[in-house]
């Protein structure tokens, strides 16, 4: 994993513009651009607020999925589309068990090209109901990435339904860092966005069990925003200026791989292959 | 035991109807009893040596009516918190000199806070006093404006002298009148309410005392301490937690300008001169500055505002940290039918919609009117003299 992040990441050198020497590049890899944000901030001005907090990759989804594509459209340098599963904000409660999902997500994927199913919220048992197990079966006929806002327990089901899944693990499951030690281990493919968390780093430090996971699987993190309601589009400077505060007390290599290595070897590469 | 328990489950677990008089259960009881006795005590602010001084205390009242503290002279912390409007001033967002972002909080009880502000971005009350008379959009004034006045105006230099002595400079002499208005706002208590009186009857088993509370307010307030999780929030005597939360209100301030709430309110504190970290906090054991030593923003802070007091809540429409609810059964609707999109699936999890029928709603309010302290819009009166200075004409 480590030799192929490395590889893409030389690979994708060329995009890396820094604003500034000491600015480091982010990958965002938890950015909503659901109906409400296309509304209060058009694409153009949602693609000049990720360019001005250097955010030079982000994978993208939204509710429904047009946000995505309209960004997309603006911003192809930046946006790295995935498919949310959710017509409306209002799915992400029901959608596990509404067919009408199935259809929705066949025919976007019939539609448009993405990198990864996500992000989805899943819990438990639910993993294993005939809704989330066809887009199992989607995501692997397309080779799709799984951006799964979901507990240990429905990351494990995921995996059984597809051995050979690759999954996001988004807020890296709100879990204890002692649990996503275990998960990171156990799952080869499973790396993790650390969004709208707050116990990893304080005051610029990472906290030390978060250093020392960051420090044992370097290329298994990346940083988010979520952007889950629209005002939250306006913390996306903060957010890469807080993410580069806590990073930078990293060796400087391990801080490149989570600030936008590991995004651009995972999702980077594979979205170009798929342009 | 155990029928006793089923009795009391089972009055728990059917709703009154409008007809039915109200019988709270233990549960139920034991949860009101949490919601007093009133008052409470204000405990002294360290930070402010001047916190009970009568002569600081009758000098913080002027200058709160006094329109000369402000930089040109037009307005006064009066302006926006008017004692007719309980200490509000009934508009949906306060009007500086500039419209501003934010409804105007009243400062009854706020003796009674550890921050203060809708994003708590002061963390005593005379700090918060003074952030206003620096802000160019509110009272726009100066160290030396304020410190004339309080040379030239022979009351307040005489309740000056007699509360802090000599100031060693315009700055000082400015902190010294925030912290007379600290000691002022500390007296702002409110009284006893119906819900009060209630309460106490209940916690008596006073039946005549009981049956003066109206049935309405009393479903209401069962639903406030059940089904409607709201005592969670607005808990204790006080009606509140006094943290900050995310409530699904859209915090935009402007098109294209978010209101960061609470994030922004711990900046803003930890780069305030004036906060309890500086130089001017009076308490030399260091413990009044304890919280403010241990407190860091998080990013879940962003759009979090201060869960407000509900003592007076009839009082002080509009509602929420930007007045964007006209009445206090827009709040509960709020509430009963609350945008869960809006609020993050590890964030806020006891909001969920309630599903409230009108008439629960209806029942709602009139527990929530039952907060209003007939004395809640009365000005303290002022002695004619304190401390040997002339104070009313």
């Amino acid at each position: 994993m480590r030799d192929l992040v490395g590889a893409a990441a030389l690979a994708a050198a060329a995009w890396i513009v820094p604003a500034s020497a000491a600015e480091l590049p982010i990958f965002d890899a938890h950015v909503h651009y659901s109906h409400d944000a296309v509304e209060s901030l058009p694409p153009k001005a949602a693609a000049a607020l990720l360019r001005q907090a250097g955010v030079k990759r982000a994978l993208v989804s939204s509710s429904n999925d047009d946000g995505t594509q309209k960004l997309l459209a603006e911003a192809p340098d930046i946006v790295i589309p995935e498919l949310r599963p959710y017509r409306t904000r209002a799915d992400t409660a029901g959608w596990t068990r509404d067919p009408g999902i199935v259809a929705y997500v066949e025919e976007r994927l019939a539609k448009y090209r993405y990198v990864a199913i996500g992000e989805f919220h899943l819990y438990g048992a639910d993993a294993d109901l005939p809704v989330p197990r066809r887009m199992v079966e989607l995501a692997r006929k397309h080779g799709l990435m799984l951006h799964a806002h979901s507990d240990a327990d429905a990351v494990e089901r995921l995996y059984a339904q597809w051995r050979e899944a690759r999954i996001l693990w988004a807020h890296a499951g709100f879990e204890r860092p002692e649990k996503v030690r275990e998960m990171l281990a156990r799952y080869p493919t499973l790396v993790a966005d650390l969004a709208f968390r707050t116990d990893h780093a304080s005051g610029g430090k990472p906290a030390p069990e978060w250093r020392a996971l960051f420090i044992e699987f370097p290329d298994r993190f990346m940083v988010g925003t979520d952007t889950y309601v629209p005002e939250r589009w306006h913390f996306v400077p903060e957010h890469a200026r807080w993410s580069r505060e806590w990073l930078a007390d990293l060796p400087p290599d391990v801080a490149e791989r989570i600030a936008w290595k590991n995004g651009e070897a995972l999702f980077g590469a594979a979205w170009a292959g798929k342009r | 035991m155990r029928r006793a328990a089923l009795v009391f489950a089972l009055l728990a677990a059917c709703p009154a109807s409008a007809a039915e008089p109200v019988v709270f259960d233990p549960r139920e009881v034991q949860a009101i009893q949490r919601h007093g006795p009133w008052p409470q005590p204000v405990l002294p602010d360290r930070s402010n040596r001047a916190w009970g001084n009568p002569a600081a205390i009758a000098l913080g009242q002027k200058l709160f009516f006094d329109s000369r503290l402000s930089g040109d002279g037009t307005m006064a912390c009066a302006s926006c918190h008017v004692p007719a409007r309980a200490w509000t001033d009934g508009r949906p967002r306060a009007h500086g000199r500039e419209p501003l972002a934010r409804n105007v909080p009243t400062v009854l009880d706020a003796g009674r806070g550890r921050w203060f502000g809708w994003d708590g971005g002061s963390d005593s009350a005379w700090s918060f006093s003074l952030r206003p008379i620096l802000d160019a959009r509110e009272l726009a004034s100066s160290p030396p404006r304020v410190a004339a006045l309080l040379r030239e105006d022979a009351a307040a230099a005489c309740l000056h002298e007699a509360a802090f002595g000599a100031a060693a400079s315009d700055e000082a002499a400015m902190v010294n009148a925030a912290k007379a208005l600290g000691a002022f706002l500390a007296t702002l208590a409110s009284g006893r309410t119906a819900f009060d009186e209630f309460r106490d009857a209940l916690a008596k088993r006073d039946a005549a005392g009981m049956a003066r509370y109206p049935e309405a307010a009393k479903r209401g307030l069962r639903l406030f301490v059940g089904r409607g999780n709201c005592a969670v929030c607005h808990f204790g005597p006080d009606f509140t937690n006094g943290e900050f939360h995310d409530v699904g209100v859209p915090f935009f301030a402007a098109p294209g300008k978010v209101d960061g709430g609470r994030y922004d309110g711990v900046k803003r504190l930890m780069a305030d001169p004036y906060n309890l970290l500086g130089r001017w906090n009076d308490d030399a054991s260091g413990a009044a500055a304890t919280k403010t030593r241990h407190l860091h923003s998080t990013q879940r802070d962003f759009g979090r505002f201060k869960t407000p007091s509900l003592r007076n809540v009839a009082l002080t429409a509009p509602y929420m940290h930007n007045g964007s609810l006209a009445t206090l059964a827009d709040v509960v609707r709020h509430y009963s039918e609350i945008d869960t999109e809006r609020i993050h699936s590890h964030g806020e999890q006891l909001l969920r919609p309630l599903g409230l029928t009108p008439g629960e709603i209806a029942d709602l309010v009139a527990f929530l009117e039952t907060l209003s302290a007939p004395d809640a819009m009365d000005v303290p009166a002022l002695p004619p003299v304190v401390a040997g200075c002339r104070v009313a004409p």
